[in-house]
């Protein structure tokens, strides 16, 4: 067998105790046999760190997407600083928490939702921000929900789901164009599948979730969206001045 | 908050996706990363990282986690967040202590002790001798001057994909066929690679 089959042939698979003793009086005993051992094994390595390094920029560039869509993530240099922050906020969020839980435990829910929602949604869904001069497939879905175009809109986002069902981008907005069509339940499941991939300090998918669920105004989407949005809140997560505002007015 | 059922089943979904190889196991990696991303806050906040150096952790601990879950070593016995939290940890803790920012040695230390793990202690020294005399930066540029085609295919071999996975995704009509293949370019990059 010729030299490098056999070392690939022994490190593709575990190799038995006679194998293994024989490859290693080989190793031993013949310096041209170690020598390409090693030779295999540092290209594996080499091969390893390459990949490695493509992967980095890929995961950079899903980390700076993420970054951009939130403005919760600090400069390094702003750690201490934002550390006290938190802690401020979590106080404060706490102390909020008990003033919202114990006026709701004397007054019970006052079936706001749908007209908080259906607010917000016409003051902050209207119109989606699109980058000047790009021209991809988000942007043209994102065009076509400017221009009133609903239904293509989604078709647009669900190609793109087709291609990639983990695109944030396209789960976001495909959820957001659902819930303007007033397919809440389509919408929620956009959102769920977004929020079980996205960390909830960077993700509005709860606060949408949220915001569908007291739209929708099933029985038990009001205890459910107050839930999500109390958890938004203790998390300090994406759109928490718009979770406590609903959470004031609910 | 979410209950324990639905995260265990939310750790089926990706290592389903990463076991699957090919573009799945690339989604299931995005999908892992973007999910825990926020562990990098943590590596700024709790080990006093730089954000670039936190980044750096985590990525490489999420490759890790993927090579060691695609090699069975993931057991489920904790949930997948606490056990690539471990991993993520213990690389912010290698990093802060050899305050060091050329990752490569660190990782290369770590990668070379796993490729020797089925070599007994006399033989290993051996090779692992061998192994750190390599030009690195030689062996770089000459997998950069391979054929597209060699350097694809080594790629996946390097990120354990099986010959089969390689024959699937690159058209080979059998694993064998795959084998040669791979094989061949391996004793191409040899060659190339003696002549210093």
């Amino acid at each position: 067998m010729d030299s490098l089959d056999y070392i690939d042939h022994y490190f593709e698979r575990q190799p038995s105790s006679e194998e293994a003793r024989q490859f290693e009086k080989r190793v031993r005993e013949d310096p041209e046999f170690a020598d390409n051992v090693a030779y295999y094994l540092s290209t594996r390595i080499a091969l390893k760190e390459m990949q490695a390094g493509e992967k980095e920029k890929q995961f950079r560039e899903i980390y700076d997407q993420m970054v951009s869509q939130s403005n919760h993530v600090a400069a390094p240099a702003k750690t201490r600083l934002m550390n006290t922050r938190i802690w401020l906020s979590a106080l404060a969020a706490a102390a909020l928490i008990a003033v919202v839980v114990f006026c709701w435990s004397l007054f019970g829910g006052s079936g706001r939702g749908p007209e908080l929602a259906g607010r917000y949604i016409s003051q902050n869904l209207e119109e989606m921000s699109v980058q000047m001069g790009k021209t991809d497939s988000i942007q043209t879905g994102l065009i076509l929900y400017n221009e009133r175009k609903y239904p293509e809109a989604l078709r647009q986002f669900e190609a793109i789901l087709r291609s990639d069902s983990t695109n944030r981008s396209a789960l976001l907005n495909a959820g957001i164009v659902s819930l303007k069509m007033g397919d809440y339940d389509k919408a929620l499941s956009f959102f769920k599948n977004l929020a079980v991939r996205t960390d909830p300090h960077l993700s509005p998918a709860l606060f949408y979730q949220a915001l569908t669920l007291m739209k929708r105004n099933r029985s038990g989407d009001t205890a459910l969206a107050k839930q999500l949005l109390r958890q938004i809140v203790e998390q300090n997560g994406n759109k928490k001045e718009d979770a406590m505002q609903f959470l004031r007015k609910m | 908050m979410r209950n324990d059922n639905s995260s265990r089943e939310d750790d089926r979904q990706v290592i389903s996706l990463l076991m699957r190889g090919g573009l799945d196991k690339r989604k299931g990696e995005n999908v892992l990363f973007g999910r825990y991303a926020y562990f990098i806050r943590e590596g700024t906040r709790k080990f006093g990282l730089s954000e670039e150096d936190a980044f750096s952790a985590y990525s490489d601990s999420v490759l890790a986690a993927v090579d060691k879950i695609r090699n069975e070593a993931f057991k489920g016995e904790s949930s997948l967040k606490t056990w690539l939290y471990q991993i993520f940890r213990n690389k912010c803790v290698d990093l802060f202590r050899r305050n060091s920012t050329d990752k490569n040695s660190i990782n290369r230390a770590q990668s070379i002790s796993e490729q020797l793990l089925y070599i007994s202690d006399k033989a290993r020294s051996i090779v692992q001798q061998l192994i750190e005399k390599a030009d690195w930066r030689l062996l770089k540029e000459r997998l950069n001057g391979l054929s597209d085609d060699c350097r694809r295919m080594l790629l996946l071999w390097a990120d354990n994909h099986s010959d089969r996975e390689i024959a699937a995704e690159l058209g080979f009509k059998t694993a064998d066929v795959a084998k040669t293949s791979r094989l061949r370019c391996l004793e191409k990059l040899r060659r190339v690679y003696n002549t210093r």
